[in-house]
């Protein structure tokens, strides 16, 4: 039986009886690899010789002097695969290996923690099989061919919204049926102990970035941001930051088209706390417990529901959570491009468009922006928006 | 505790005879359509029934709940539209017992104390929550018993026995036992190698009936299931039945039509599945 599920009142395992064992099983398995010194070694050895570990921190510099602080980017963006999701995918797979299994489920939004666990799947040498929306699949199409080249199986899933929530209904069902593969979840999110161990895959980011941040900066940030989709790239910038309490730690969710119910995904602005894919956490839900659509420009962030340690963190007050719009996402897309150099993911765009939308109160700060990923993704999305743009 | 799931179930074993518990999706076809089909079900001799309650994210349902669900949310079902219903099959002089079978978040959300509450006055007999393993029962569990309704945990081919005998003790009327690993739907017949497993759970459960659940679809998967389960539950086949009947009328028909073949498709079908409850003390030994 488990015991210990919860951040405070959220989290817990909500998940169908025939799933038990198989949580259970990982629970155990992850106790005793997160202290087991060969298991890390490997990983280590993993992140530093294959995944391109430590990522880079970047001075922002053109947009540091036009608004007045001193904005520093985590690059997640320059790990291989593009994004920070294969810290989790290498643990996991690199876990699901050590305890015998052969077989991988994934569930992506975005594309990027689906090509990330066909990745660590074709570096390991496990089956991997993966789930994606119709809709997700069609605009970050580049992704679904970098999984099959990589020897991954895709589902098109087609039942819903036909985006994340619906992508990962299916790789539960899909778990449900083979209990002895392992469910790769690529959010800290979902029955426990996924919140927790995913979490702790991404902890090295926060560790490099202070540790980074303290030696190329001298001192510690004001603030460090990130985007929150479940919200794995923010939990894992925040957790090197959590003893520091002179650190203000904001989450940026998707504020979509805006407020209305359904045209966005930010769950603390317009949630209430339910459950959904195993947790007890902030979602979206109409009167009647019933999950509501969401809208994002970025695929990433398209999802009801938020990690429970940020509900958590929210309650406790030490973490706040805003949102960015698409629009305002879009225009810290172009800004980074242009100025910067740097094609940021959609998703990171959003934690970069609250530091502009706030710039003028963040005067005179140090910030740490977690850029989790590239744009090479959202491409096509950019550039149909911009020739809509042109046409219009 | 004096409830109709909890005494009907227990009736089985002092008869020493079996049960049948239909599931059927609440509002798929309407509520009054689902009015309609508790009074069925209960004329065609069904032990209790599991009403399920729609929900837009039902992760353990294969197509056919899938799509139950959602034309049920579609048709406006609402968590009290559901408990209206039951209200007024009670006031109508039903006595079939009734197990609400809804994911967490419909229910959960309200807070159990009030949902049970809601549920006691409504006529509800019982929760089966397919997302709530014992380890997050207490809750529920504890609002239940103030409002002596029962509440229903699960079984599965993965469980240790440890999980099974926590679940067999947090369960009140019966343990519902998972005869696959799948989502519902997912098999089209009785699987014969449940049959160990079944064996193993009923002696684990001890004084509690256990229900089983899964690839049950003809009379013979019903005298299969309950040679060593009391109950045996049938619902993808069900519900696809009642939606084929209810769909098959000419689209010009009155909707009373469409409503009545579908009545009588359902009670056809649970009457025919009720011919293999032939279960007696002879064949168990
Ligand atoms: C680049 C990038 N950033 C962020 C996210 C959002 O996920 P999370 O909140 O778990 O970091 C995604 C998800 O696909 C992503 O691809």
């Amino acid at each position: 039986m488990i015991k210990q599920t919860r951040f405070g009142e959220f989290g817990g395992v909500f998940a169908p009886e025939t799933l038990m064992a198989s949580l259970e099983e990982l629970e155990q398995a992850w106790r005793h690899l997160r202290a087991d010194a060969k298991f890390q070694a490997r990983l280590q050895n993993l992140l530093h010789t294959y995944a391109g570990r430590p990522t880079p921190l970047t001075l922002a510099e053109r947009l540091s002097d036009e608004h007045g602080f001193e904005l520093w980017l985590k690059r997640e963006d320059l790990l291989h695969t593009g994004a920070h999701k294969l810290n989790n995918a290498l643990g996991q797979c690199l876990l699901a290996k050590e305890i015998g299994k052969t077989r991988i489920l994934a569930e992506t939004g975005a594309g990027q923690h689906g090509v990330a666990t066909a990745t660590a799947c074709a570096k390991l040498g496990l089956e991997c099989v993966v789930y994606m929306g119709a809709v997700d699949a069609k605009r970050q199409k580049p992704n679904v061919g970098r999984m099959e080249l990589m020897g991954a199986r895709v589902e098109v899933v087609e039942h819903g919204q036909r985006t994340l929530k619906d992508a990962i209904n299916e790789a539960m069902r899909a778990w449900v049926s083979d209990p002895a593969a392992h469910y790769v979840l690529g959010s800290a999110l979902g029955p426990h102990p996924f919140p927790s161990m995913v979490a702790e895959f991404h902890e090295v980011i926060g560790k490099e970035a202070r540790a980074q941040i303290l030696q190329q900066a001298n001192g510690l940030p004001d603030v460090a941001i990130a985007c929150v989709g479940g919200g794995s790239n923010a939990i894992g910038l925040f957790r090197g930051f959590m003893q520091d309490d002179s650190v203000e730690m904001v989450g940026v969710e998707a504020g979509g088209e805006g407020m209305e119910e359904g045209k966005h995904a930010a769950r603390f602005s317009g949630g209430k706390p339910g459950v959904l894919h195993g947790c007890y956490t902030w979602l979206l839900q109409d009167a009647d417990g019933q999950i509501l659509p969401t809208h994002s420009v970025s695929a990433g962030l398209d999802y009801p529901a938020v990690g429970p340690e940020h509900a958590e963190l929210q309650k406790r007050g030490r973490a706040r959570y805003e949102y960015a719009t698409d629009d305002e996402a879009l225009h810290a897309f172009a800004q980074l491009s242009e100025k910067e150099g740097i094609l940021p993911a959609l998703e990171s765009s959003h934690a970069v468009a609250w530091v502009l939308q706030n710039a003028t109160a963040l005067r005179g700060k140090r910030l740490i922006v977690n850029l989790s990923g590239r744009g090479d993704k959202d491409l096509a999305t950019i550039f149909s928006l911009r020739d809509a743009e042109a046409n219009s | 505790m004096n409830n109709r799931l909890l005494n009907a179930a227990h009736q089985l074993r002092v008869d020493n005879r079996r049960g049948l518990s239909p599931y059927i999706t609440a509002g798929d076809g309407g509520l009054a359509l689902t009015l309609q089909l508790l009074h069925a079900l209960e004329r065609a001799g069904a032990t209790c029934c599991e009403l399920g309650v729609p929900f837009s994210d039902p992760i353990a349902d294969g197509p056919v709940l899938q799509l139950a669900a959602d034309r049920a949310l579609a048709a406006g079902t609402t968590v009290n539209g559901i408990f209206e219903t039951v209200a007024r099959f009670r006031e109508e002089g039903g006595l079939l017992p009734i197990a609400m079978m809804s994911y967490w978040n419909p229910l959960g959300h309200r807070g159990w104390p009030q949902v049970c509450a809601e549920a006691k006055a409504a006529g509800v007999d019982g929760f089966i929550i397919p997302d709530l393993p014992v380890e997050e029962g207490a809750p529920i569990q504890e609002a239940a018993q103030a409002n002596d309704l029962c509440t229903i945990f699960f079984a599965a081919p993965t469980s240790s026995d440890v999980r099974i005998q926590a679940a067999a003790k947090a369960s009140t009327g019966f343990l519902y036992v998972v005869g696959r690993t799948g989502v519902t739907g997912a098999g089209t017949n009785f699987d014969p190698q449940a049959q160990d497993f079944l064996q193993h759970v009923r002696k684990l459960a001890g004084d509690l009936p256990i229900a089983v659940g899964f690839g049950i679809a003809r009379p013979g998967d019903v005298a299969a299931a309950t040679h060593h389960a009391d109950i045996a539950i049938v619902g993808t086949a069900l519900v696809g039945h009642i939606h084929q009947a209810f769909t098959s009328e000419e689209p010009s028909s009155e909707p009373a039509e469409a409503a009545a073949a579908a009545v009588q498709a359902a009670g056809n079908y649970v009457r025919e599945l009720c011919t293999g409850l032939t279960f007696s003390t002879h064949t168990e030994a």
